[in-house]
């Protein structure tokens, strides 16, 4: 059997630079695939591309704006021939009581990590559909998060951002499913990332425990980035071809136990 | 290349034919060692030999506590350890709820959520006690919502994946995984003979549909294939998988996230 089961896949990640899109990135890469890296950070985007190496591309792409976001996607397919996974991965956190939230730092929450998955994906679905319809499969896997399948307190708008992803990826796949384009979702639960390190005091402060604690309580331990892009790379592959509209957890038992 | 399950040890229920065949067919050719067993000895024994290699045949009842014993220990036995169990092994009857006898209640509830109880008790101990392992359970999309004329299969698989779930958070600390797969309809023997009864109870001659595989691409794009559920279910098992426990894991061609 073959691991290179992204052979020719063309892939497009939004917020590479750092952290889960990143790994993704180097995973999809490994498995075979070009990648095109996005991120708001675009000096970073462009470096993570060049240490790619030859045949992947980097480009700036806040998802907050709709120019930016089609002008993103076409570089991509001018650079890469093409585009048949996408990656909404672009996502940012606020940690707090809601009562603490202000309305614009909530807006600003749901731009991104809500309407930028909803601009990507629909800048993204004519190069998709076009793959689709020259026979290959198409995808677009979202980045949730367990945050959308369980309640977490200090993170209402996250979680409930990350609640939207999850419906809305339903509805797309529905919708997409005759133009052969897959949408599904990944609900990872806490990974050691910088996301994840300025959530920690704010957690710890509420639980009363020490944020270590906490996740090894909850989730046995920390996922690795490696893992996430695991899941993500096995829902971009044909091997998943049939799957379409479901939200995978990879969560150590968090959202799948009660106590 | 090396296999995704190299050097594993697996053992799979009602593996004669069908999913459980497709799925024992792709452990092997990634490189695990299977044990198929199936309450039909002599085609349980066939489905072995045509995989061939290191493949073999235990025949079992999941209904039996004592044949699901025995055949956890076979394993155990023969090979050193147990790394992979999946519990896959199920039948079902089509007839409304209401007037079911008990007894044709507990036809499908002693193999659908017994024969998975005693699958994934027995089989998490011995992996518990050889360092960890993973479960995987195939239960169906008829888990999350109702279901029907298969009252008795739908209230099993819901049943088997909340007892998938809870041997997860369970046994999370000795490094067994547990998680279930829910396919939608996939055209097996499981599902052929009942095309007929469905489209009838679902009137869809008069929706101006013609038959149930025409509702079926309409519901889920196409049947589902064997060896896409066996893809799901290598990934699980695999060490790729490390995070996923207490998942529940649809792979239904859209069926399940529409409301219409
Ligand atoms: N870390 C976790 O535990 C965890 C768990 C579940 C889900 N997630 C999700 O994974 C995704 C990645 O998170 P991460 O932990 O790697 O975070 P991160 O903060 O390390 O990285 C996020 C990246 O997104 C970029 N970005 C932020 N706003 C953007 C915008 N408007 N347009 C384009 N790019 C933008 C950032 O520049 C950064 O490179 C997010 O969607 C997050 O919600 C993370
Ligand atoms: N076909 C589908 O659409 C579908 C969808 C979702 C889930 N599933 C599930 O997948 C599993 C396999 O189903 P399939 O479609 O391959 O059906 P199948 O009828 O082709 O195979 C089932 C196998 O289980 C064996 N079996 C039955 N009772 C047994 C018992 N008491 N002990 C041991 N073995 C026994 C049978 O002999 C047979 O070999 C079942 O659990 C089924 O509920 C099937």
């Amino acid at each position: 059997m073959s691991d290179l089961e992204l052979e020719g896949r063309l892939a497009h990640v939004t917020g590479a630079a750092s952290g889960i899109g990143w790994a993704i990135a180097q995973r999809l890469a490994a498995g075979g695939a070009r990648v095109a890296i996005s991120d708001m950070d675009e000096a970073g985007a462009k470096a993570r591309a060049a240490e790619l190496g030859e045949g992947h591309f980097g480009v700036g792409c806040d998802v907050r704006s709709m120019d930016q976001v089609t002008a993103a996607i076409a570089a991509t397919t001018d650079a890469l021939g093409g585009l048949d996974l996408f990656v909404n991965n672009a996502g940012v956190e606020i940690g707090k009581p809601m009562v603490e939230t202000e309305e614009e730092e909530f807006m600003t929450l749901v731009d991104i990590n809500v309407t930028g998955v909803f601009r990507c994906s629909k800048a993204a679905v004519p190069a998709l559909a076009a793959a689709a319809a020259s026979g290959r499969d198409a995808a677009i896997v979202n980045i949730a998060s367990v945050a959308g399948v369980g309640g977490c307190p200090l993170l209402s708008a996250y979680c409930a951002s990350k609640a939207a992803v999850i419906r809305f990826s339903e509805v797309c796949a529905i919708e997409l499913r005759d133009a052969g384009i897959r949408v599904n979702a990944v609900c990872p639960a806490f990974i050691d990332t910088p996301m994840v390190q300025r959530l920690a005091p704010a957690v710890a402060a509420m639980t009363g425990m020490e944020f270590g604690d906490v996740v090894a309580v909850k989730q046995g331990r920390y996922g690795t980035l490696e893992e996430v892009a695991e899941v993500v790379a096995f829902l971009g592959s044909d091997e998943a071809a049939w799957t379409t509209g479901s939200h995978y957890v990879l969560d150590g038992g968090i959202s799948g136990g009660l106590l | 290349m090396a296999g995704k399950l190299e050097g594993k040890i697996a053992v799979l229920t009602g593996a004669a034919q069908g999913i459980g065949l497709a799925v024992a067919t792709r452990y092997a050719a990634e490189g695990a060692t299977v044990v198929l067993s199936d309450i039909d000895g002599d085609a349980v024994q066939a489905a072995a030999e045509g995989i061939g290699g290191s493949a073999s045949a235990i025949t079992a009842d999941v209904t039996s506590e004592e044949q699901v014993a025995a055949l956890i220990a076979e394993v155990v036995a023969q090979h050193g350890g147990l790394d992979i169990a999946v519990a896959n092994a199920g039948v079902a009857t089509v007839q409304p709820a209401v007037g079911m006898s008990l007894a044709d209640w507990r036809k499908v509830t002693s193999v659908n959520l017994d024969g998975v109880f005693l699958t994934l008790t027995h089989a998490a101990g011995a992996m518990a006690a050889s360092g960890g392992g993973a479960l995987v359970t195939i239960a169906s999309v008829t888990a999350q919502a109702g279901s029907p004329l298969i009252s008795s299969y739908a209230a099993a698989k819901a049943g088997a994946v909340n007892l998938t779930r809870t041997i997860a958070i369970e046994m999370r600390e000795h490094g067994v995984r547990a998680n279930a797969i829910c396919p939608g309809f996939i055209d097996t023997e499981l599902v052929k003979p009942h095309k007929k009864t469905f489209a009838d109870a679902l009137g869809l001659e008069a929706m101006g549909i013609p038959d149930f595989d025409a509702f079926i691409a309409m519901k889920q794009g196409r049947y589902g294939t064997e060896a896409e559920v066996a893809a799901l279910a290598t990934f699980l098992a695999s060490d790729r998988a490390g995070f996923c426990t207490a998942g529940e894991y649809n792979l239904d061609g859209g069926l399940r996230a529409s409301l219409l």
